[in-house]
């Protein structure tokens, strides 16, 4: 074998471009770790991978589920020693609050404001007397109703004098107030914040389908991609593809009970205090803050399709993109969201509307 | 050029196609979907759902009551419950790894590890 010494020399670089191009390939994927986490009456998946600065990647998820934990504890509303829940039976007395349950309801009641009350955390109530709490369902009398409505209204909640663990809270005697419709929101953002701090920067954090947190790209690069449910069927209409955001779901289809041929839903239009009947049947919302996804897809579900693409509209700084679905199937979607948004095999036909 | 000189590089040569051939043997084979059944946590059974034949029913007794699970090639499912709300049973199959079905007032939930998903995680 006879070769010169350009042959060789052009046969050199190849082997180390080649040997390059393997170390490349080599480099290892971060592990992936997962966690199940019952709480919030829901199961959470938290994903991490790739291990933090100073901690292993099992190590940040304990740290993850002890956060869920512990702020689960607080927020509640069904445990007696839960915030909300001793504010309930105060019977109008002020309550100390813990101050993470401050922080979210000061946030709740500004979003409650800045949707006109169509998200209103004062509806607990009307959600007990649905049975929805207890599972017993049954239909309020329109009287009943009346009374109930009566009851809802989050400028009622008083946020008083500020203690080093809390601060005083209190609500009118025979109101109840819960944060069930921005918690896990919440809960999306602060996990988010505490990954930032272990230096963990993929992570997918699904706390129940209905909040769900992705952090980083996926570690391939390329975005996570999030089903969207079909309102009306078992299966998936669409998928989200999105890096570096939260989503929030509200769907009739969540929780509902059938009577006499009706379908009642848990989410509850605060000004009738029944279920929020507005054409829509599921709403998605996408955008940096976990919290304002949550909250909002269920006040632009309770405000239908009109009023909701307004209110997307009229509030640009939130940078939130929607996807609404109406009870005749047709999805409506805001433009950053059609650039995000497929329809899902066998759902090809489906009339996609974009929103100006 | 010297002999060592060439020496070496058939050597590199050598190694270059090695390590292709490790790496194509490495490569992430597809894994076939496994449904792993678990009580608060606890793992209980792992089933292939590939070399499920035909189907079959159980049940699974816990604190809070009983779920009844059907197995059929390549899918499962809760086909009975004796829980309040009946979330599980209305789910239906899985077959991916998208979404576990859960019982929540049992703990119980079934998740398909391995045979990887179209998706990510599910918003609903």
């Amino acid at each position: 074998m006879v070769l010169r010494a350009g042959y060789w020399k052009k046969g050199l670089a190849l082997v180390l471009a080649l040997a390059l191009t393997l170390l490349g390939g080599c480099q290892r994927q971060p592990e992936k770790h997962d966690r199940q986490v019952f709480a919030m009456d829901t199961i959470m998946t938290l994903t991490v991978y790739g291990d933090g600065l100073t901690q292993t990647a099992e190590e940040v998820l304990a740290e993850l589920e002890y956060e869920v934990k512990w702020l689960e504890g607080f927020y509640s509303a069904t445990d007696p020693q839960g915030d909300l829940y001793r504010l309930n039976a105060a019977n109008g007395e002020p309550t100390e609050v813990n101050n993470p349950t401050a922080s979210l309801l000061r946030e709740a009641i500004e979003l409650c404001a800045l949707t006109g009350g169509a998200l209103d955390i004062t509806a607990y109530p009307a959600v007990e007397a649905w049975g929805f709490i207890s599972g017993d369902y049954r239909v309020p009398a329109a009287e009943e109703l009346a009374e109930l409505a009566q009851k809802i209204d989050y400028t009622r909640i008083v946020l008083g004098e500020e203690t080093e663990s809390g601060r005083f809270v209190s609500l009118p005697a025979g109101m109840e107030a819960e944060l069930g419709a921005v918690a896990k929101g919440k809960l999306a953002d602060t996990l988010a914040g505490i990954l930032a701090a272990c230096d963990v920067h993929t992570a997918l954090l699904d706390l129940g389908q209905s909040t769900i947190m992705a952090v980083g790209a996926k570690p391939d690069g390329s975005p996570w991609r999030i089903a969207v449910q079909d309102p009306a069927g078992a299966g998936y209409l669409g998928v989200i593809e999105l890096t570096d955001l939260a989503v929030g779901t509200s769907g009739g289809y969540q929780r509902f009970f059938e009577q006499d041929g009706e379908t009642y839903w848990h989410i509850l239009d605060p000004a009738t205090a029944a279920p929020a009947r507005s054409g829509l049947t599921s709403v998605t919302v996408v955008g940096p803050s976990g919290l304002v996804c949550d909250g909002l897809s269920t006040a632009l579900f309770v405000m239908g399709l009109e009023e909701g693409a307004q209110f997307w509209r009229d509030h640009p700084e939130l940078e939130i993109e929607v996807l609404f679905v109406t009870e005749d199937g047709t999805l409506y979607v805001t433009p950053g969201m059609d650039e995000r948004f497929s329809l899902a095999q066998g759902y090809e036909d489906r009339e996609v509307q974009v929103l100006t | 050029m010297s002999k060592n000189a060439k020496i070496i590089l058939i050597l590199l040569l050598a190694a270059a196609v090695l390590s292709v051939g490790f790496l194509l043997l490495q490569r992430e084979q597809p894994a076939s979907p496994v449904a792993r059944i678990t009580l608060d946590g606890e793992v209980l059974e792992e089933i292939p759902l590939d070399e499920v034949e035909e189907s079959y029913s159980f049940t699974v007794d816990s604190e809070g009551g009983c779920n009844t699970i059907l197995v059929e090639p390549g899918r499962i499912r809760v086909s009975e419950a004796d829980c309040p709300d009946q979330v599980c049973v209305s789910q239906g199959f899985i077959s991916d790894g998208t979404v576990p079905v859960v019982c929540l007032p049992h703990k119980l939930m079934i998740e398909i590890v391995g045979g990887g998903s179209a998706f990510d995680a599910a918003a609903g």
